[in-house]
Formats: structure tokens, C-alpha cells, sequence
């Protein structure tokens, strides 16, 4: 299962960030990239037939390029807006992987995306990745966890409709 | 003719990647709305005229399910072209959708891809895409 959600999750943000953002991402992250920060985290909870939460984590410098080619140009300046081109990102991620792990049949609820002020409610304490994944992009690099809860009740309250 | 069309997505971001999407679409547009949810949608078509609804289906307050078997319920937008623009992978739920007479986009999607479903939906023809109808290309990198 792991080593299928892995690839999944790989194959997954790959796409998501070639189609949506027009940005191609390195599997193979060169020293600078792999040496870049991971400052901005976003989030996507999900209940079904698993329940969840997919995290993105991204370079601030590579935020710009997201919103410019997700948005246009003018509006690549807004810090906001760039945050939540990140979320529509990992929204993206989540619902495709979601039915890829789980089966086609399955029917997920996803929550609206979450901003992260830092880095402390990504996940609970706990909580390990069932599969991550990391690639170089720009001069930053993306990262995406997946976690899967084996408490449904971890979401109650989180908004997931 | 121009099209009024109503974009129903809970994601301000998407909202405005679709309506920069039609924009470079060629397609003759009218007047865009835009809503946040399936009630709020519903309540943009008592009000006004919209000949294009491009919806989402994960949505706080009413879902996009819900808000297009209302619609369905309604002979003044029975007929109404509808296109789901979702990240939904669900097949069970992809049917249903189908069968309320829907187009369905995946996200993440080429821009290309929305525009080929919007003229094939709609019904515009390559003649008028190229001909009458000048590309609003705004110099975005799509």
C-alpha cells in the first residue's frame, strides 16, 4: 500500500504542478533546491473511505512563479493570493490521489484548503507520512505528505464537509 | 451572440483561473458571475440570465450534486449547459453527474482542454472560434 500511495503521490504532484502551474518539477532536486527552505506549509483534510490530510510544503521563492502562471502576472505580487494558489495546488494533489489509493468507486469529502502559519499544525505529533514525496522547483522545492488517520474522530471539527 | 456565463467554485484562485481560462478561450463572453457555493449560484440564476455554468462539486453550504439536480428540477434551466470543473475521481459520483447531462473537466486541466469542452458544449464551431471572434490573449503564459 505504501509503496503504491508513494508513486501515486509522486505521479500526482508532478501533474498537478505541470498542468495547473506550468512548472516542471525535478525528481532529482539539485544542492540548492534540496538546500531550500520549506517555509510555507498549506493542507487538505479528507474523510471517506480514508481518513486524512495531504500537505504542501513549498519554498517561498517559488510562490511568485505559482501565482504568475496560475493567476497572471499582476496578481503574482499578492502574498495572500500566492498562499492560496499553494492550496488549490495541494486541493488538486488530494483529490487525485485520493481515488488512486483507495479505489475509483470510493467517494471522498475534502475540506477547503488550509494556510499554515507555521509549521506546528501540519499534523499531530504522532503522526508519521504514509508517503511523501519532494522534488526541486525553480530555485526552491515542493514537498507533499500524505497522512492517513486511523481515528476518524482526529478531523472532527476540521471542517471537512 | 455572447455568452453570460456563471462560474461556481468555492476557491477564489480557481474561480479566477477558469474566468482568465475563458477569457483567452475565444469564446464571445458576455457577462461573467461568479459565486462561492451551489446556494449562492442558484440564487445569481433567479436574478440573471446565464447561458454557461461552469461548476465545482466539493463546496461548503451546497455542494455541486445538489445544486445541478435543482437545476435539472427547474424547466427554465433543465437545459442549461453545464460543465464540473473538479478534482472528483469518484466513477460513482462521475456518473451521476453524467447522467444530470454534465460535461466534466478534471482538474488539474490544460486550459486548452476547458476551451475545446466549452466550444463543444456550447456549441461554437471553429469557423466562429477563428473567425469571428478575436483571441483575448492578455499576455499570460498559458
Amino acid at each position: 500500500m505504501s509503496n503504491i500511495m508513494e508513486q501515486s503521490l509522486s505521479r500526482t504532484t508532478a501533474a498537478t504542478f505541470e498542468e495547473l502551474a506550468l512548472l516542471f518539477p525535478e525528481a532529482d532536486p539539485t544542492p540548492e533546491q534540496a538546500a531550500a527552505p520549506l517555509d510555507v506549509t498549506v493542507s487538505v483534510d479528507f474523510r471517506g473511505p480514508l481518513t486524512g490530510r495531504l500537505v504542501l510544503r513549498a519554498s517561498e521563492s517559488i510562490l511568485p512563479a505559482i501565482a504568475s502562471n496560475m493567476l497572471g502576472e499582476e496578481e503574482s505580487q499578492h502574498v495572500p493570493l500566492q498562499r492560496d494558489a499553494l492550496g488549490e495546488l495541494a486541493n488538486v494533489i488530494c483529490g487525485n490521489v485520493l481515488p488512486i489509493v483507495a479505489g475509483a468507486e470510493a467517494v471522498f469529502h475534502l475540506a477547503a484548503p488550509h494556510i499554515h502559519r507555521d509549521d506546528s499544525q501540519r499534523s499531530r505529533e504522532t503522526d508519521a507520512a504514509r508517503a511523501t514525496t519532494t522534488f526541486g522547483v525553480e530555485d526552491g522545492r515542493v514537498q507533499a505528505e500524505l497522512y492517513v488517520f486511523d481515528d476518524a474522530s482526529a478531523l472532527a471539527g476540521a471542517g471537512v464537509a | 451572440m455572447a455568452f453570460n456565463v456563471l462560474v461556481v467554485d468555492d476557491s477564489a484562485v480557481m474561480r479566477q483561473m477558469v474566468v482568465r481560462t475563458l477569457k483567452m478561450s475565444g469564446l464571445p463572453l458576455g457577462t461573467v458571475h461568479e459565486a462561492a457555493n451551489g446556494e449562492e449560484g442558484l440564487f445569481v440564476l433567479q436574478d440573471e440570465w446565464v447561458d454557461l455554468l461552469l461548476l465545482d462539486i466539493n463546496m461548503p453550504v451546497m455542494d455541486g450534486e445538489e445544486m445541478l439536480r435543482r437545476l435539472r428540477a427547474q424547466p427554465e434551466t433543465a437545459e442549461l449547459p453545464v460543465i464540473v470543473v473538479s478534482t472528483e475521481g469518484s466513477e460513482t459520483r462521475l456518473a451521476a453527474l453524467h447522467e444530470l447531462g454534465a460535461a466534466i473537466v478534471r482538474k488539474p486541466f490544460a486550459p486548452e482542454t476547458l476551451r475545446d469542452t466549452i466550444l463543444r458544449i456550447t456549441g461554437v464551431t471553429d469557423v466562429e472560434y477563428y473567425g469571428a471572434v478575436p483571441v483575448a490573449d492578455n499576455g499570460g503564459d498559458f
